[in-house]
């Protein structure tokens, strides 16, 4: 299937500072993708210049198949939610939801019916004549919302729109937003430098940094399988455990971290012996016991700070030379951990392996 | 003594305030209490009381159309000094403009220049490009005294707008007249309407411009200039007494109505 928007090597500087370097991303058509990233990593500018706010120093980007590259934002077929919602102060709720409606030159009627329509949507038909600062925030994200989904664009952009929300209402409004995706079908690019907001929400992640494109994959991928050490700092908690290669027996590679001997799965990579690798291990993939396990990777190590955080407990573990690992341990098994002492153990293949990308392998 | 005097800064205030409040109110009041007083002579004591003055006012012919031509030109030159000044207003604060407070400094001339000088170099203006005084000439005048406070009470309200509402204007659909009409007119309402109450007292109250800008029809301050000169009567006095009580009633809804505007 054809993508809905494409960015093709897309360029954009401003003076000598580069924005977004050589961008090429496909988006398909009903997905819910996530641009996520840090603050400066492009995401925002790529959103905008999608929504023609910004022009591209070079490159093109296709919308539906057409070069809409230089069209100003009135003609295209996107709409943005954004940041602030940027909701007209003057006018009530229904006038905003019908604000792009008449500029399209639809009836009355067909206004009216597709106004109720939406505010039934996320209920708040009783709010129709309302100010925008008669609302509470999450209602004002909702309205921002259907305002730009009102004129049924091709595409809907959303500039971190739930920032400005507390953590409870961002949660609620996580969930909201995937269900209307998944009731409307549309294509929803959501930019965000929250990992979990992208981890809940999206079909597919898109990590950037400085411009360019880190990663791309489902939830599941990026978590599971970083590509990238920046990805796995990014998404998620994590223990990276820089490694000298030793051998390989099939799948698994056996490495040499601080002096201790470590097993894990290669990944695809085809590592040399006495290369460099990290390994990817998440806190949560580590098993705390008092007893030393029977297989797997086990280091025998020292609690030296313990954090509880209700649903678990998280332990701060050092194992010899310095090195230290974080872990997640579930409450039922808290309790045969009194003393300082712990045996620290996972299975190789829930540990992934990246290249060290600064080390001459 | 220290306790003595731990208070007096505040009470020097209240005496302050006090003295200018007297000062402020007394000959208005005296004004006002003449144009009751049934006798041809401004003095005191006022013996008996009577309406004949305003009564003889609101016959006056010539003050009814000095009252009708004021009006008149005060609305050209609102309307006028509103269109100009929210257009400067609306470059200063446009997107890579160059020397914005060369403008804005430009801009905002009009309001320091005594009025005086600014009433002769008008008068010279207009007889070098062959205008002829009159009202054309006055409503250039109170127009080009105006706009600095239009300037000033949009620029205002143009800050404070998120700058992302003509964004959203203009990704809903909206070319950029549209958007202009559409949200940013409509967000500055509050402040033009301000701002144009205040160009019609300030039109309203100009004598020095329109003395030299003008023909041979008066403007209210022009009448009752020629009035006083040709000596005081309590006519005089409850004229004034008209104009205080409507403009202070027009200034007063207009600051309510700002407030209220802006509070929402």
């Amino acid at each position: 299937m054809e993508p809905v928007v494409k960015f093709d090597n897309i360029t954009k500087s401003y003076g000598s500072h580069v924005a977004v370097q050589n961008l090429n991303l496909a988006i398909e058509r009903g997905k819910f993708v996530t641009l996520l990233g840090p603050s400066g990593c492009g995401k925002s500018t790529s959103l905008r210049m999608l929504g023609g706010f910004e022009t591209p120093t070079s490159g093109r980007i296709m919308l539906g198949g057409k070069d809409v590259t230089r069209v100003p934002p009135n003609k295209r077929n996107v709409n943005i939610v954004f940041q602030d919602y940027a909701l007209f102060p003057h006018m009530s709720v229904a006038k905003n939801i019908a604000f792009g409606l008449e500029l399209k030159g639809h009836d009355r009627q067909h206004i009216h019916r597709r106004v109720s329509e939406l505010l039934e949507l996320v209920q708040l038909q009783d709010y129709s004549a309302r100010l925008p600062s008669e609302l509470s925030g999450g209602q004002r994200q909702r309205v921002a919302l259907m305002r730009a989904l009102a004129p049924d664009p091709e595409v809907l952009l959303l500039d971190e729109p739930l920032s400005a929300l507390d953590a409870k209402l961002r949660q609620q409004m996580q969930i909201e937003l995937k269900s209307i995706q998944e009731k409307t079908g549309k294509t929803f690019i959501f930019v965000t430098h929250d990992q979990e907001e992208a981890l809940t929400m999206s079909d597919t992640i898109v990590v950037m940094n400085k411009g360019r494109i880190e990663q791309m994959g489902d939830p599941d991928t990026l978590y599971g399988k970083p590509g990238s050490v920046f990805v796995a700092n990014f998404i998620g908690e994590t223990n990276l455990l820089r490694s000298t290669m030793v051998g390989t027996e099939g799948d698994v590679v056996t490495l040499d971290w601080n002096g201790i001997t470590i097993k894990a799965d290669q990944g695809g990579l085809a590592p040399k012996v006495g290369g460099h690798l990290y390994v990817v291990l998440r806190p949560e993939a580590i098993h705390c016991s008092a007893a030393e396990p029977t297989s797997g990777n086990r280091i025998k190590g020292k609690i030296r700070q313990r954090v509880f955080k209700g649903n678990h407990t998280s332990l701060m573990i050092e194992v010899g030379g310095g090195a230290t690992l974080n872990a997640l341990v579930h409450p039922s098994d808290v309790g045969q951990l009194n003393g300082e002492d712990v045996w620290v153990g996972w299975k190789p293949e829930t540990a992934t392996v990246i290249p060290d990308r600064h080390a001459h392998n | 003594m220290r306790y003595m005097f731990a208070d007096a800064p505040r009470a020097t205030l209240t005496a302050c305030y006090w003295a200018f409040l007297l000062y402020l109110l007394l000959p208005l009041t005296l004004m006002m209490a003449m144009s009751f007083k049934d006798a041809n002579f401004i003095a005191f004591p006022i013996g008996e009381w009577t309406l004949d003055w305003y009564v003889k006012v609101m016959q006056d012919k010539q003050f009814l159309e000095a009252c009708l031509y004021s009006i008149m030109i005060a609305a050209a030159a609102t309307v006028s000094a509103t269109v100009l000044g929210t257009w400067i207003a609306m470059l200063i604060v446009a997107e890579g403009i160059r020397g914005r407070v060369v403008i804005f400094a430009l801009a905002c001339l009009p309001a320091v220049v005594p009025g005086m000088i600014s009433a002769i170099s008008l008068r010279i203006f207009v007889s070098a490009i062959d205008m002829p005084t009159g009202t054309a000439a006055i409503i250039l005048g109170h127009t080009v005294h105006a706009v600095p406070f239009v300037v000033v009470m949009a620029l205002t309200r143009l800050r404070t707008m998120p700058g992302n509402l003509v964004d959203a204007a203009r990704d809903l659909g909206a070319d950029s007249v549209v958007a202009f009409f559409r949200v940013t007119l409509p967000y500055l309402g509050p402040a033009l309407f301000g701002g144009m109450i205040f160009c019609v007292l300030l039109s309203i109250d100009d004598f020095v411009r329109t003395f030299f800008l003008g023909g041979y029809r008066p403007t209210l301050p022009m009448l009752i200039f020629a009035k006083v000169q040709g000596g005081m009567s309590p006519e005089i006095n409850a004229m004034a007494t008209l104009v205080l009580v409507v403009t202070a009633a027009v200034g007063l809804y207009a600051e309510f109505m700002t407030r209220r505007a802006r509070t929402r």
